[in-house]
């Protein structure tokens, strides 16, 4: 290190050397992760190979990775507009719950009600649920300059204990004997499978909903504001923009796509709610919305890598009898490198002239 | 409740609020030089880990403690490689060290599930134990939980006595002028990571060492996320943070006791209290406008180029 | 150069694990809701499929920490698409997605722990760990001075709701006064939350401390304050060795060989299996030295009874919490009944919610 300077570039590193960087930076993740693997007495190199096979390996594995994926993008696109304003929402998981929680309340109080009704209400109500508990943060913020990032965080456990508390007593199903899980959702609550595929409508909630932050960020004003309040909130307040009711706004749109995503859990995966449907996708989004550096995009690409990454682990342990805490490993490794490798991307490395 | 319950319970609350209060001290430490540690839980399950493998190797729980703390700092020396030297993103390398500590704790650490090794029991201090009421709160209990209540104290003499206590919230505060005036920012954040960890891999060994004497998987159960909260609660102040440590211990003591005694509440809104009074006691002391004693940079690399 | 020889070794591998799958091996697979290093539920689970590795032409695996959702069923799916012939799911919430894949599959043998539903390759089972319960419940009543005794609960689902009814019953059953208090920790390991229940529970009087939690932090709590108590899942005597009375514990190996013998044998057929201590599935650890022989012959006598088919557990009357009576005089509770238990008998103080 001591010959070595470290120089800004004087213009960021292109695609090219992008995609070098990232491809070493998990070279190296997966080489620490294999000699961890040896350590344990599994041979790498197949290790790693089930591990692919078992995210993408076969049109299965891809079908499976791509249905974990749709909460975790849903989630993470909503965290990711939070964060352009650099309003700091660890609350995805709160909101996922409230909104599953909407979409339920909305189907057991209407289980006739006709599909083409039925999905668009739930999905109203979701919103509106998870938007609600994004409210109050902003609010508390707003109004009372209250950290959003301790509010946010302590709703996420209130949220999942009170869903814990409908599935538990008065949404308990009485068929279920006794088990904590609200009835099935009639048909026309759930979102059905593409085809023969494993792979829900939801997707295309995804696209949609993914193309439409797309061009929200792009070509309305208000995304406009959004990226230069962010940039700088006092020149944003200088300029006219009226900060405190877009902290609001955006906290309610985070809210309201993670309580879509919740609606999309309860109704299409699990077709009713119960506890285990909280696994911590809310958590895992902020991971994926900053990897995709808040880009829709590259939030749909992100998702769809760490989700197969986790269904890969299950193979790993099935084939290999890994334990499941590798997956942890893996996952936090990756993050680390491609984070580190991040460094290439506006600095270099240069041998120090020796005067 | 008679007395002696509630006296119980403030002793409850000590104990069970002294993890996360060395884990909340750590953090606050750390945050003072201007780094955002979101990785307090996977510090923490490395040190309960650490801590309770070497005090069954070596027989000692002092030396377990130690290393548990050893350990804590070489977790966070992570994060600090990751975003002193690479630049990257504070809360992305955070939660990644979360992720990462959970998964090494679990991975290396199933062979020890199920057995025991030495710990720390109550010792009643002399004299001190005898008070009447504050003495079964405070000074009957283990040697951890005395140590920790001199670390807030000499943390604040620290900050705000010594040169290097005032560099360090310099570096934090306002770097760019830090570095004008001659300071080692760099240097200065790696201690901020280092002894910061260090306490967190203390406050994880406090599970497994004294609190129970045990180690199983997921031992620190998100008590990490809990200390980042109250770091925020405290407004940055070691002396805060007692008080918010014993404050959510003290109410996850009570919602037990409530159900020991007999309510008919729910258990899920029960568990809900130390959450939901956390936020309110926050919301109530923002409303007084209480100064929040925040580093100006907190969260922000510093650009490498010399 | 060295990505170039990674990517080599990668296709390369992949042939070779598509290539060897021909020998004809029995593949039996589990899945488990927490990781084994729980030492607890999927740990005794575990020790349940060592057996069934140690049987000649059987090789067995598991997938570990599975959420009850979604993952459930993909994690199924595929222990079927690989050959696996027998599959046990070790959790509720495994019930639904296991269906769904049994009716794709109906050559392999699914079977589902702790549910009521079935279908042709589908069978359930679950061990009668409320025999146990009731014998460790006599122990605690008559070891209690106090006549209240604590235990730390995890969720109130049936399964424990169950274990509970059968304690205090059986408490009862030889002390009419004891009362048995419940607290939920709404987590099944976090040692530190488990001990400080059961300190609370000590507070408000108990004397003797059961569990059902999979950690040892309770009989911690125990041992400290110099009172009894009563362990779960496997012998916990070490972590108390003055305050650890017995422990009700699980032990699968006897029924977890027997079924992959019969589906080998082509005898299997799906059931509602409920196997108890008549059949070695649960049982009580060896008794401290602290419990009298006169209780120990007690409890004895209680279990050759059960055993024996002579005495059940929940034969009326019994009456729940309100007085009101739920199982009519002389009249045994059928089997789908206990298993959607959901409220408790008179004597225990607590909710069930």
């Amino acid at each position: 290190m001591l010959h070595m300077r470290i120089a800004k570039r004087q213009e960021p590193l292109g695609l090219g050397g992008s995609c070098l960087v990232l491809v070493l930076a998990l070279a190296l993740s997966l080489a620490l992760s294999g000699f961890l693997l040896f350590l344990g007495g599994t041979p790498p190199v197949k290790g790693l190979s089930t591990l692919f096979h078992g995210a993408f390996g076969s049109r299965w594995a891809f079908e499976d990775s791509v249905l974990k994926a749709i909460p975790i993008f849903l989630c993470s696109l909503g965290v990711a507009i939070a964060f352009r304003l650099k309003v700091w929402n660890i609350g995805a998981e709160g909101q996922f719950a409230l909104g599953a929680v909407g979409a339920t309340w909305v189907a057991l109080s209407y289980p006739d009600w006709p599909a083409y009704f039925l999905l668009p209400a739930m999905i109203a109500m979701a919103a509106a649920a998870g938007g609600f508990w994004g409210l109050i943060p902003a609010f508390l913020r707003q109004k009372l300059r209250t950290n959003e990032i301790i509010v946010t965080l302590m709703m996420n456990y209130v949220a999942i204990l009170f869903l814990d508390y409908l599935v538990y007593g008065v949404w308990k199903d009485p068929t279920s004997f006794g088990f904590p899980m609200t009835p099935a959702f009639s048909d026309n609550a759930v979102v059905g499978k593409i085809g023969s595929s494993s792979i829900n409508w939801g997707i295309f909630h995804c696209l949609g909903l993914g193309f439409l932050m797309w061009g929200f960020l792009k070509f309305t004003r208000l995304g406009f504001e959004l990226k230069a309040a962010g940039d700088n909130v006092a020149a944003a307040r200088y300029a006219g923009i009226p900060y405190d009711r877009l902290v609001m706004l955006v906290m309610v749109m985070s809210g309201a796509l993670a309580g879509w995503a919740g609606f999309l859990e309860a109704s299409a995966t699990v077709n009713r709610l119960q506890p285990s449907i909280m696994v911590g996708y809310g958590y895992t989004a902020i991971v994926v919305a900053w990897l995709a550096r808040l880009n829709p995009l590259s939030i749909g690409i992100a998702s769809i890598l760490l989700a197969g990454l986790r269904v890969g682990v299950e193979n790993l342990q099935l084939d290999l009898q890994v334990p499941a805490a590798f997956g942890g490993i893996l996952e936090g490794l990756i993050l680390l490198t491609v984070l580190a490798g991040g460094l290439f991307t506006h600095y270099k490395i240069e041998r120090k002239r020796i005067r | 409740m008679t007395t002696e319950i509630i006296i119980s319970l403030l002793a409850a609350a000590v104990q069970s609020g002294t993890p996360i209060l060395y884990a909340t001290l750590g953090e606050i430490f750390t945050e003072k030089s201007g780094v955002l540690n979101l990785g307090v839980e996977g510090a923490m399950i490395l040190g309960a880990l650490a801590g309770f493998m070497v005090a069954k190797f070596t027989g000692s729980p002092v030396i377990g403690f130690l290393a548990a703390g050893v350990v804590g700092s070489f977790a966070t020396s992570i994060h600090g490689v990751v975003c002193l030297w690479f630049q990257g993103n504070q809360v992305v390398s955070g939660l990644a060290l979360t992720i990462l500590g959970a998964g090494l704790a679990n991975y290396l650490g199933t062979a020890y599930v199920g057995l025991s090794a030495p710990g720390f029991n109550p010792l009643a201090l002399p004299v001190l134990s005898e008070i009447p009421v504050l003495g079964k709160i405070f000074f009957q209990q283990d040697l951890l939980v005395y140590f920790s209540y001199c670390i807030p104290f000499l943390m604040w003499l620290f900050f705000a006595k010594t040169r290097y206590g005032l560099s360090l919230r310099a570096v934090g505060e306002y770097p760019a002028a830090a570095t004008a005036a001659g300071l080692n920012v760099l240097l200065y954040r790696w201690v901020g990571i280092l002894v910061g960890g260090f306490f967190m891999g203390l406050g994880g060994a406090y599970l497994s060492l004294a609190y129970t004497h045990l180690w199983t998987t997921n031992l620190t159960g998100g008590r990490g996320w809990i200390a980042v909260a109250l770091v925020i609660f405290a407004f940055w102040r070691p002396g805060r943070a007692v008080f918010g440590a014993y404050l959510f211990g003290g109410v996850m003591a009570l919602q037990l006791r409530l159900q020991a005694s007999g309510t008919q509440l729910p258990s899920s809104l029960l568990l809900m209290l130390p959450y939901a009074l956390t936020v309110l006691v926050l919301v109530l002391s923002s409303w007084k406008k209480g100064s929040s004693d925040e580093p100006g940079a907190l969260g922000v690399n510093i650009e490498p180029v010399d | 150069m060295k990505m170039l020889k990674v990517v080599l070794l990668l296709t390369l591998s992949l042939f070779l694990s598509t290539a060897n799958a021909a020998e004809k091996e029995m593949k039996v697979g589990f899945v488990y809701v927490s990781p084994i290093g729980d030492a607890g539920y999927s740990y005794a689970h575990d020790l349940g499929r060592q057996a069934v590795e140690a049987m000649d032409g059987v090789t067995t695996s598991y997938v570990e920490s599975v959420p009850e959702g979604p993952d459930a069923e993909r994690v199924i799916l595929n222990m079927a698409r690989k050959g696996y012939d027998v599959i046990f799911a070790t959790s509720f919430g495994y019930m639904d997605p296991m269906l769904k894949v049994a009716k794709q599959f109906p050559k392999v043998a699914f079977l589902h722990c702790s549910g009521f539903k079935q279908s042709e390759n589908m069978g359930n089972y679950f061990g009668r760990m409320y025999q146990a319960r009731y014998l460790s419940g006599i122990v605690a009543g008559k070891m209690s001075k106090s006549n209240i005794i604590g235990y730390v609960a995890a969720f109130p689902i049936p399964e424990v709701i169950r274990g509970i009814n059968a304690f205090t019953l059986g408490a009862q059953s030889v002390n009419p006064d004891a009362t048995v208090r419940v607290v939920w920790t709404k987590t099944w390991y976090d040692p530190a939350t488990e001990k400080e229940a059961a300190k609370s529970l000590l507070d408000v009087g108990a004397d003797v401390i059961a569990q059902h939690q999979d950690s040892p932090g309770p009989q911690e709590a125990a041992e400290e304050k110099g009172v009894y108590s009563i362990g779960y899942n496997s012998d916990m005597s070490s972590f108390a060795p003055k305050a650890h009375l017995t422990a009700t514990v699980w032990n699968w190996a006897p029924y977890y060989t027997k079924v992959v013998e019969a589906v080998r044998n082509g005898t299997w057929k799906a059931e509602s299996a409920w196997p108890g201590l008549a059949e070695g599935i649960v049982d009580l650890a060896p008794f401290g030295p602290m419990v009298p022989k006169d209780v120990q012959d007690a409890v004895n006598t209680v279990k050759a009874e059960i055993i024996s088919g002579a005495k059940k557990v929940f034969v009326g009357p019994i009456k729940d919490q309100s007085g009101a009576v739920k199982i009519a005089e002389g009249v045994a509770a059928p089997d789908a009944d206990l298993l959607g238990m959901t409220w408790f008998v008179q004597g225990v103080v607590g909710t069930t919610e």
